[in-house]
């Protein structure tokens, strides 16, 4: 089931504060009914006193319900704006110090800017809504009722009904919403099919039966849509009979009532036209919250739905990183690693990490088939995953949530998963900006040729939307990156993986390089070549230990 | 506007009679609600005079009733069908939008197409797409039903209650709310194409924060970015709340446009009544017509807030349509017994100028299977790409059936020649949805036989056959067995020049040499080259070309 939204004090007074405006303001019709009918009623017998005061309370009514309802639907705009901004960053400060997290960067994406939104409009439409229902039918029915039993014995049986419409009208439209969201879903999954095939459709020929299977594919979804909508719109429908049933009978009964037909139903025994304008003019407005109700009922079903997201969300166990990824003075002293009985928990299992000693300008290959737990390995080295027992010392120190921060001020990690930012190459290798020159650098890691090439040099946009560059090309790039950090210890994963022979030996001699230059490299890897320029080696065994 | 305009025709011509339709049950549910009001209003007025006036009898009570209680129902029934038909109006006019889209981005160049198959791009278009769902059912369709109710009011009120009073209501109505709404429209482009901008703004930061998150941690820069990124949320939600403020402005001042029309009318009814031009229940129309008439104009407030944000999406969506127009080639007679020729053959990546690859040379004969060895990096790819006709050559001639290849029109090229490259993509739907995006008419034997030469009747069995689903991009296959749908694919084509790309890439060895013994026994005139690395392929192959790697030189250093 869904969360409760959880508002803080001030924010519930002020949800209250938006309910009893929006409220306040439906009852000011009252006043405006009131002078309409009495100056109507008027116009039959020789006309009121004072017309202009009638007409100004119509106006200063009307004003005044225009200028309550825009200040209600102002506070529950921003508090929806609060929730909304809230959730967002909640959810952000969760995710992004768990570089391991089982959610996809485009899922968190798409949460973020398209889902937690819908949370906004279940308190600014649904909420007000569903306070109006609770309040306005009834002070209105006993407003009728004080003038009419019969009047209001007409709203009674048209208007009860209404729970049990609303939970009609309610599945029903939860319903309709949900189906409406897969079809619009649905079209544009076969939209972004059809537009991710194109450069096969263009090689085969196919421009022309690639849209005419998508017209016909959109064409039958359509059709379901509109299948599951029929009948989720009757629903509705039997609210909007209703309404208009009670609006007819009531008219009828007034009218009936003033020729003189009917002389039942009211309590004097007759009614005067002032009073019959009056009760018909009450009608539309007794039933009017409630078709906003029905209107704002899929607003909480879409909120319910992301509710239930960022609960499975929330249920993603992966621990988060040791200390907050923030930039502080480095830890002192020569490198000083010391990994004893540690192991980590991934997803639900133990992996258990090799005691490690490591000194300064030593390399390190971590070693075993996949799965066995290298990157892991790594990780926690980094002080990205935490161990669940046992422990990592660096300079003397525990690596811990205290140390992790200054620990990695010191590292360099070129990771196996390659992702090129979205920025110009000059600004992601120098990411602190320091302006300092990269030429060393680049010709440490053998990438000089590699920014040659590229069309701006280093101003070259990379990533998704600018130019490409090989694997190969990256990892030489990313691997300068790491040199010109002034890191003293490299953490490399699978540095070699899927490059041919000639790339992989100038990755191997730039590490190879660093090290004589005094870093400490550790790299995970199964290249034979790789693992021999280290100067040990560590095999981690299969998953099953 | 005109952005707006085009895609409204567009739209509009996905089911011209649908959405007549869907305007006519928008036009009665408003006409039908305001008639009754009025109706009502007028009835229960008459009531009240001829009950003082004690000729009650003899008021002919059966009409007006019978007229509100088929106004009342009438109008919950015109609310249904106007609620069904516009939905799926909507529903086909966005349909045809989208397959404009789609047309419009055919003509992009294939490395644009290729960017497109992840991330930003796509998500831009979709977002675009999305944002005209409401252009016909929140602005078109109640534009001119309301338009055409107010004409209605007009009419009817003249012809009752004179002139004065339908003029007064008229003109309050149309040029109040029209001035109301037009402010509205004009103040909301800005916020709205900027909260748009901002929301797209956060959602590349985010993903970019995600992605990179393992860098950004160990540089010490998450705090940072952390901050940047809520800065990018503030202004996303800055800009919604702004969108907010006008639109409750709008609310507003329309809520007042109501109330000063209603007013207005209760005010020349009082007059008019005392002048005695005319009686109190015509009077008492004007009113409640007033009142009724502002379902015409609350609801187009949501239409015009999205007004900025719908006009520049449709400004993107045509402006990349018009881009890069092939010029097309008059048609051409090649000679299929001539193969693939090609002659000192260079390429670069794209956007670069840089050779990848040494001149490559080489002849291809019908029926010739050669293999393109070398390894990685070395511009294999590259180089199909420009034999293909999808990239032009650095340098070099290809000549393809004696004819060379830039004077090839697109589509008899593709008849002729067919590539399979390493990333092939398969669309959601049904296995024979996939096949037949490669010939105009698809019968099961021809599909069977296709899937027989790449070993996969087996696997189409098990998923279901011909009508067997597959998800989203084809999932529900292993990647080896996605990679040799693609090659059926090709294989349908039945083309005299087939390019593949590492074409056994994840199948086993026994399978890799079937799967490519089937290819050349369906196409045994088929002239194949195929960039190969493993020796299934370069053994199967009559002939190997080393792809050498071109030397950098220094002066572009």
């Amino acid at each position: 089931m869904a969360a409760k939204i959880d508002l803080v004090p001030e924010q519930r007074r002020a949800l209250a504060r938006a309910k009893a405006l929006a409220i306040a303001a439906d009852l000011l019709w009252l006043a405006q009914a009131a002078s309409i009918a009495i100056l109507i009623a008027g116009w039959l017998d020789g006309g009121v006193a004072q017309p202009v005061l009638w007409v100004t309370l119509f106006v200063s009514a009307g004003s005044l319900r225009a200028i309550l309802s825009a200040r209600a639907g102002r506070i529950a705009f921003d508090l929806g704006q609060q929730v909304v901004s809230l959730t967002r960053r909640r959810l952000l400060d969760r995710e992004a110090p768990r570089p391991n997290s089982t959610l996809s960067s485009a899922e968190v994406a798409a949460m973020v800017t398209d889902k937690i939104p819908l949370l906004a409009p279940d308190i600014s439409r649904y909420r007000i809504a569903f306070a109006r229902v609770k309040v306005v039918p009834i002070v209105l029915l006993l407003v009728v009722l004080s003038q009419s039993w019969a009047a209001a014995a007409i709203l009674l049986v048209t208007g009860p009904l209404i729970p049990v419409f609303m939970a009609l009208v309610g599945m029903a439209a939860r319903d309709a919403s949900a189906k409406q969201m897969v079809e619009i879903g649905a079209v544009n999954r076969v939209l972004v099919d059809h537009i991710a095939a194109l450069p096969d459709i263009r090689l085969l020929g196919g421009f022309d039966r690639s849209r005419r299977a998508f017209a016909v594919h959109v064409d039958s979804l359509r059709e379901r849509t509109m299948a599951v909508l029929r009948i989720a719109f009757l629903s509705s429908t039997v609210l909007e009979l209703f309404a208009a049933i009670g609006m007819a009978m009531v008219a009828v009964y007034v009218g009936f009532t003033l020729l003189g037909e009917i002389n039942f139903g009211t309590w004097r025994g007759t009614m005067t036209p002032a009073t019959g304008i009056f009760i018909l003019l009450l009608v539309p407005e007794f039933f009017q919250p409630l078709r906003d109700l029905a209107a704002a009922w899929h607003d909480k079903a879409a909120a319910d739905a992301v509710r239930d997201d960022l609960e499975n969300a929330a249920g993603d166990e992966t621990a988060a990183i040791l200390g907050a990824g923030g930039r502080v003075t480095p830890l002192d002293g020569p490198v000083m690693i010391r990994v004893r009985e540690a192991q980590v928990l991934r997803g639900a299992r133990h992996i258990a990490l090799p005691d490690i000693d490591l000194g300064p300008g030593q390399s390190l290959a971590l070693t075993g088939p996949s799965g066995a737990g290298k990157s892991t390995a790594l990780d926690a080295l980094a002080g990205l995953l935490p161990l669940s027992s046992g422990h990592i010392s660096v300079q003397g120190v525990p690596l811990d949530d205290a140390h992790a921060d200054a620990w990695r001020a010191r590292i360099a990690m070129v990771p196996q998963r390659l992702h090129m930012p979205d920025a110009a190459l000059h600004d992601i290798l120098d990411p602190h900006g320091t302006g300092a020159n990269l030429a060393d650098a680049l010709s440490r890691a053998d990438a000089t040729d590699v920014v040659a090439a590229l069309p701006d040099g280093l101003d070259t946009r990379l990533g998704e939307t600018g130019a490409g560059v090989s694997g190969g090309e990256a990892r030489r790039l990313l691997l300068a990156r790491a040199l010109f950090s002034g890191a003293d210890i490299i953490i490399a994963d699978e540095p070699t993986a899927d490059l041919d022979t000639d790339t992989a030996a100038r990755i191997i001699a730039a590490l190879r390089r660093a090290q004589s230059a005094g870093a400490t490299v550790i790299v995970a890897s199964h290249d034979p070549n790789l693992i021999a320029a280290m100067d040990r080696v560590v095999s981690l065994s299969g998953p099953d230990s | 506007m005109r952005p707006l305009w085009h895609i409204t025709r567009l739209m509009w011509r996905a089911g011209p009679w649908a959405m007549w339709r869907g305007a006519a049950a928008a036009l009665a549910v408003l006409v039908m609600g305001t008639a009754l009001l009025g109706l009502s209003g007028w009835f229960i007025t008459a009531a009240g005079a001829a009950g003082i006036a004690g000729v009650g009898i003899a008021f002919d009570v059966f009409r007006p009733s019978a007229g509100v209680r088929f106004l009342a129902l009438g109008r919950a029934g015109a609310r249904y069908a106007e609620r069904l038909l516009t939905h799926d109006t909507t529903l086909r006019a966005l349909a045809s939008l989208r397959l404009a889209v789609l047309e419009q981005l055919e003509q992009r160049p294939i490395a644009s197409l290729r960017q497109l198959r992840s991330g930003a791009g796509l998500n831009r278009i979709i977002a675009d797409v999305d944002a005209l769902d409401g252009l016909l059912l929140r602005l078109v369709l109640p534009v001119i039903a309301g338009l055409l109710t107010h004409l209605g009011a007009l009419a009817l009120i003249w012809w009752l209650a004179g002139a004065q009073i339908a003029l007064s209501l008229s003109v309050g109505y149309l040029v109040g709310s029209g001035l109301v709404l037009w402010r509205a429209a004009k103040s909301a482009v800005a916020p709205s194409v900027e909260a748009e901008t901002a929301r797209q703004t956060l959602r590349h930061d985010v993903i970019g924060l995600l992605r990179g998150r393992r860098d950004v941690i160990v540089q010490g820069l998450l705090p940072k970015t952390r901050i940047e990124i809520d800065a990018a949320e503030a202004q996303a939600t800055s800009a919604e709340r702004h969108l907010s403020r006008i639109d409750e402005r709008t609310a507003l001042r329309l809520s007042l446009v109501v109330t000063l029309c209603t007013a207005a009318a209760l005010a020349l009814g009082q007059l008019a009544v005392r002048a005695g031009t005319i009686d109190a229940a015509t009077a008492a129309i004007g009113v409640f017509v007033a009142l009724a008439l502002a379902e015409t104009v609350l609801p187009l407030r949501r239409g015009l807030a999205d007004l900025g944000r719908m006009h520049s999406a449709a400004r993107r969506l045509l402006r990349d349509g018009t881009t890069g127009h092939p010029t097309a080639l008059s048609p051409i007679t090649p000679d299929t017994s001539r193969g693939l020729t090609v002659t000192d053959l260079t390429v670069a990546r794209p956007g670069r100028q840089v050779a990848v690859s040494a001149p490559l040379s080489l002849t291809l004969h019908p029926g010739d299977v050669v293999a393109l060895a070398g390894p990685s990096g070395h511009g294999k790819s590259t180089l199909l790409d420009a034999l293909a006709g999808l990239t032009n050559p650095l340098s070099g001639q290809v000549i393809l059936a004696g004819i060379p290849l830039s004077d090839w029109p697109e589509t008899q090229l593709r008849d002729c020649l067919t590539l399979v490259p390493q990333r092939t993509s398969l669309i959601g739907g049904t296995v024979r949805e996939n096949l037949a995006l490669s010939v105009d008419t698809l019968t099961d034997g021809a599909a069977w036989a296709a899937l027989q030469t790449v070993c996969m009747t087996d696997v189409i069995a098990r998923v279901g056959g011909l009508d067997g689903v597959l998800g989203e991009a084809g999932s529900g296959l292993s990647g080896g067995e996605a990679r040799r749908l693609a090659l059926a694919r090709a294989v349908l084509r039945a083309p005299k020049v087939l390019l593949l790309d590492e074409p056994t890439e994840g199948l086993d060895d026994a399978l890799a040499r079937d799967v490519l013994a089937g290819l050349k026994k369906a196409l045994p005139e088929c002239a194949i080259l195929m960039a190969a690395h493993r020796p299934a392929e370069t053994e199967f192959a009559t002939r190997t070309i080393s792809v050498k790697r071109h030397i950098t030189k220094t002066e572009y250093i």
